[in-house]
């Protein structure tokens, strides 16, 4: 954990952090659900007043999943089927809750009672797999007949809550703990940070172990993010940031948590606000970064100031404020739990040591606006295979190909670009298109070993993404095309002629479904 | 050389290790090879010796200390007059070198006069003539045949005199030398053992040396597989010393690839010849920056045509290209002709140097260099810093790598790294830099160690050091160092503060 400091620092920064991906919804689905969730209010305030284990069982469903994620090393096939199973929460609205981690590249999604009496398929309505939530829809509204939805509570630290899995007989079975802290850490998707419970639990192992909901007093405190078993240490995803995913998802298309654009770093060490001329005992956190045309950036911050205060709280050297539930927490929890896409946030700055106003129109930073997407779900690679070198966008999901130490073992000028992508001011518009593998064939004699090279250019016109390709290639020189690589070696040349006609003897002798996706 | 650049499609293997070695001379009676005098063990055994090195391996965690003491053994021979010939990793970091001869009580005090780290060859002195008495110089051979029968001398692990084994020849290849970790030449494997202490032993045929055992596999990845260094390496290394001073291999300092694809080759504008060399990237610090453009076609090399895979053929064989500029010089020269634009042209190019920039081979006989100030400990990236201190910031690893192609040495020549913290109240807050690259102290930007010591030695209140990445910068009083200097060289025992020069011993 040595490299926290660093993380830290980062809480603000659109440029590593402010991605999320949300499915968006479509009009219909908005209107029903919204229509659906005033009634089911009045019938769910009732049955939660009664605290008993029937009703909690009502409203927990098991969610049984079967996941196929693309294989970003042979991008038009898709990996073998897994299966997952967790637990879902009805929540009032007809809707059902589980992390999106849950649901990621699913093929298949079922909802089963406790019981197992009751069987229905089910799709995601929403998801947002940066704040790694997802709600679930069964296919008919008949299955909330009997499950009228939790509501929600604000879990402190020193609550006990409990952890409801089920046993095999559909039992629930409740293990409790107390919570011990709550902060502002990473989620799965490297990149991003939100607010985390955490308590102290010894949790058995039961077939259902994701997504497990939380309980305090018969109401919804939060959903399991992870558990470690050697620690007993559990963190959730807390109601706040729950119910500000439920808020967005009611919305088309889905916006998801906003960001301000911008990193800071601490500013704790007296000798630093000595040189920033930051005397006696003030907060203040120094930006360091500015994501172009960001929101930061359109509220007229700039590097170098120093952020006293958002939203009138103030921010201490460390990058905290006091926030009224949880007591000293990263401002990153401020800015993007508590504000929604498009809000302006005011903020006090001080610039060459005189205050400044300003305003910031917070925004989520799409991970289509990355040059490296920091995570691909749901959505199959795109890929394009010229006369049989293997064209593919440059990826997270396509480094992390290389594994679990992929920062290692991956080739590490592409790791650096996906590393440092938020180091240059440049507001990211393109991808790396990347050479990956060749699969042999007539044309490609003596560029068998070429691998995970960038590809600059094709005859002569500049390739800034997948799309670009099949314009380029459409004006070979002399019927050759030229394709520029980014090391070694600098160029290669393939037959125009020869590329089109070896299509078809790649399709057939790789079982290829198709030369390339482009979508 | 940098041959994990110049040849990528010989990957440098891993596992592969110089043998060092612990043992004594032993008299085995074979009569291995015809009736030439030198053939004679009895002979050969007089002009080998055991080669005892008390070394001191420099301490890169802390630069400060002399470094642990080490022994070693390896093996040498007599090579010429008053000359004894070994491998440099034999005699690497001595401290003190002990020669001992078979049938002769005395340890004889030896020094190394020249070391060629990059082709792992070393000479040594002798203090007393008399070890001299009654050894016989061996000859130096040419290339043995493959399959071709040798004999290995040496003093090997196993057993304290001198051992003797057999095999044969089973190939001859470019290949990585494992001592400084970046450098490939030509090298032949043979099947007879080797162990750790035959290093810098001589193989024999036919009466005359045809190779110095010096590597082979470690554990259990191959089976029979020693390599030896042979006589055109070994004979470079003479010619190279001659004149009193080694002026290590000239590289060529560019990368190729192949013009096996038809369209290329139509590309290119070359004919249906399967010659010529697709020029992929030239290092602006080698000796072809100028004279080889990236995208040139290389199609003869000092009058030898180059074919399609890079290869040229040299006394019947075909090598790498490589080979020719390994056999040149310093002050020699290497005429190309190049296909550049569709068009012939001939140039010549001046072997003015050897590749400046060492930091990715493996170094010896040299200090570390450091900058400690304030408890923060500057230190060049190199291999050896990367093999003392694990270090988690991939970036290093990407500088490392990268270093010669992305020719970071442009703006780096030496890659600062902030590689520790003498924990001390004026640090307690910079832990978040340790493991940065320093791109600039005050604004100055940092290109080498001694950028660092200078901008540190100025007046100035704040020392505002930036790092790569969009970090903050560090910030140090001249007042707080000042104060905490004498605490802080009391409490962890420093020496000195800092070492600027490589070479200080």
């Amino acid at each position: 954990m040595r490299a926290t400091p660093f993380f830290a620092a980062l809480l603000l920064s659109a440029t590593t952090l402010c991605i999320a991906h949300g499915a968006p919804l479509p009009d219909t689905t908005t209107a029903v659900s919204t229509a659906v969730s005033t009634t089911a209010t009045a019938t769910a305030g009732a049955a939660v007043a009664t605290d008993s284990r029937a009703d909690f069982l009502k409203n927990i469903v098991r969610v049984a999943v079967t996941a196929q994620p693309y294989d970003f090393a042979r991008p038009w096939s898709k990996r073998a089927p897994t299966s997952r199973r967790a637990l879902g929460t009805v929540l009032e609205g007809n809707r059902i809750l589980v992390t999106a981690e849950v649901v990621a590249n699913a093929t298949y999604i079922e909802l089963e009672s406790p019981d197992g009496e009751q069987k229905q398929p089910a799709r995601v309505e929403c998801v947002d797999y940066e704040a790694d939530l997802a709600l679930l829809k069964p296919e008919s509204d008949d299955f909330f007949k009997t499950r009228p939805g939790v509501r929600f509570v604000t879990p402190q630290v020193g609550d006990s809550l409990s952890i409801l899995q089920l046993e095999a007989n559909g039992n629930p079975l409740f293990s409790k703990g107390p919570m011990t802290t709550a902060e502002v850490v990473r989620y799965p998707i490297d990149d991003s940070s939100f607010l985390v419970g955490r308590l102290n639990v010894p949790l058995q192992i039961r077939e259902s172990t994701q997504s497990l909901p939380l309980f305090k007093e018969g109401k919804l405190a939060g959903v399991m993010l992870r558990y470690d078993a050697q620690s007993s240490l559990l963190d959730f995803i807390p109601a706040a940031v729950v119910e500000h995913f439920l808020k967005d998802a009611l919305k088309t298309p889905y916006e998801g948590f906003p960001r301000m654009g911008c990193s800071f770093s601490v500013t704790r060490d007296p000798q630093l606000r000595r040189y920033l001329g930051l005397n006696g005992n003030n907060g203040g956190v120094l930006i360091t970064q500015m994501l172009k045309d960001g929101p930061a950036e359109k509220g007229g911050l700039r590097k170098g100031d120093v952020l006293l205060e958002i939203a009138g709280n103030p921010i201490d050297s460390d990058g905290n404020y006091r926030d009224e539930t949880y007591g000293r927490i990263s401002l990153g929890h401020l800015v993007c739990t508590k504000n929604f896409e498009g809000e302006k946030v005011k903020v006090r700055l001080l610039r060459e040591g005189k205050p400044v106003e300003a305003e910031v129109p917070v925004a989520r930073r799409h991970p289509e606006k990355y040059l490296s997407e920091p995570y691909i779900i749901d959505r199959a690679p795109n890929y394009y295979v010229l006369g049989g070198l293997i064209l593919q966008e440059l990826s997270r999901q396509y480094l992390k190909e290389f594994g679990a130490d992929w920062a290692r073992k991956a080739p590490l000028d592409l790791v650096n670009i996906d590393r440092t992508q938020g180091e240059t001011d440049q507001e990211a518009r393109q991808r790396v298109v990347v050479l990956s593998r060749v699969l042999p064939s007539d044309v490609t004699v003596g560029y068998e070993d070429l691998r995970h090279l960038v590809l600059k250019a094709i005859n002569g016109r500049a390739i800034n993404g997948l799309s670009d390709v099949p314009a380029a290639l459409s004006k070979p020189e002399g019927g050759v095309h030229r394709v520029e690589l980014q090391g070694d070696p600098s160029v290669i040349f393939l037959d125009a002629k020869a590329v089109e006609a070896v299509g078809p003897s790649l399709l057939r002798s790789y079982g290829l479904p198709a030369l390339s996706r482009l979508q | 050389m940098q041959p994990r650049w110049l040849l990528p499609l010989r990957p440098v293997h891993s596992r592969l290790r110089p043998f060092l070695c612990f043992l004594l001379l032993g008299l085995v009676q074979f009569s291995l090879t015809p009736l030439v005098r030198a053939a004679d063990p009895n002979v050969v055994r007089k002009s080998l010796a055991r080669i005892s090195n008390t070394s001191q391996e420099p301490n890169y965690r802390q630069p400060w200390l002399p470094g642990v003491t080490m022994s070693s053994s390896g093996t040498g021979w007599v090579v010429s007059k008053n000359r004894i010939l070994t491998n440099a990793h034999v005699v690497s970091n001595a401290r003190f070198l002990t020669l001992e001869k078979e049938r002769d009580p005395k340890k004889y005090i030896a020094e190394v006069e020249h070391i060629a780290h990059d082709c792992d060859l070393a000479i040594l002195k002798v203090q007393d003539p008399a070890f001299f008495t009654g050894t016989i110089p061996l000859d130096l051979g040419g290339i043995p045949e493959i399959e071709t029968e040798v004999s290995v001398y040496g003093y090997p692990i196993g057993g304290d005199r001198l051992s003797v084994t057999r095999g044969v020849v089973s190939r001859v290849d470019f290949r990585p030398y494992a001592h400084s970790g970046i450098d490939s030449h030509l090298t032949i494997q043979i099947d007879a053992a080797i162990n750790p202490g035959n290093s810098g032993g001589p193989v024999l045929q036919k009466g005359k040396v045809v190779g110095v055992a010096f590597q082979g596999f470690s554990g259990d990845v191959a089976q029979n597989v020693g390599y030896m260094i042979p006589t055109p390496v070994i004979r470079r290394f003479l010619t190279d010393i001659a004149d009193g001073t080694y002026d290590r291999y000239m590289d060529l300092s560019l990368t190729t690839f192949n013009t096996l694809n038809p369209a290329l080759r139509a590309g290119l504008g070359l004919p249906n010849n399967d010659l010529g060399v697709l020029v992929s990237s030239v290092a602006s610090a080698g000796v072809c920056s100028g004279y080889v453009l990236p995208g040139d076609v290389i199609l003869a090399v000092d009058g030898l045509a180059v074919a399609s895979d890079g290869t040229v053929e040299i006394e019947n064989e075909r090598i790498q290209m490589a080979e020719v500029a390994e056999r040149k010089f310093r002050g020699d020269s290497i005429k190309m002709r190049l296909l550049r634009d569709h068009k012939e042209l001939e140039t010549t190019i001046p072997l003015s140097n050897a590749w400046p920039f060492p930091m990715q081979a493996n170094q010896f006989d040299v200090q570390p260099t450091y900058v400690l100030f304030g408890g923060l400990l500057f230190q060049p990236l190199s291999r050896n810093l990367l093999s003392s201190v694990q270090f988690q910031n991939p970036r290093l690893n990407y500088f490392f790598e990268a270093f010669v192609p992305k020719e970071i040495y442009k703006e780096h020549p030496e890659v600062i790294v902030l590689s520790n913290i003498l924990a001390d109240p004026i640090n307690t807050y910079l832990n978040e830099f340790k493991e940065g690259v320093v791109e600039e102290i005050n604004s100055t930007p940092v290109r080498t160690l001694k950028d660092v010591s200078e901008a540190f030695s100025k007046p100035v209140d704040f020392y505002v050091v930036k790092f790569i990445g969009n970090g903050r910068p560090l910030v140090l009083e001249r007042a707080a160092v000042e104060s905490a200097r004498e605490r802080i060289r009391t409490r962890y025992g420093l020496q000195r503060e800092q070492n600027l020069e490589a070479n200080s011993r």
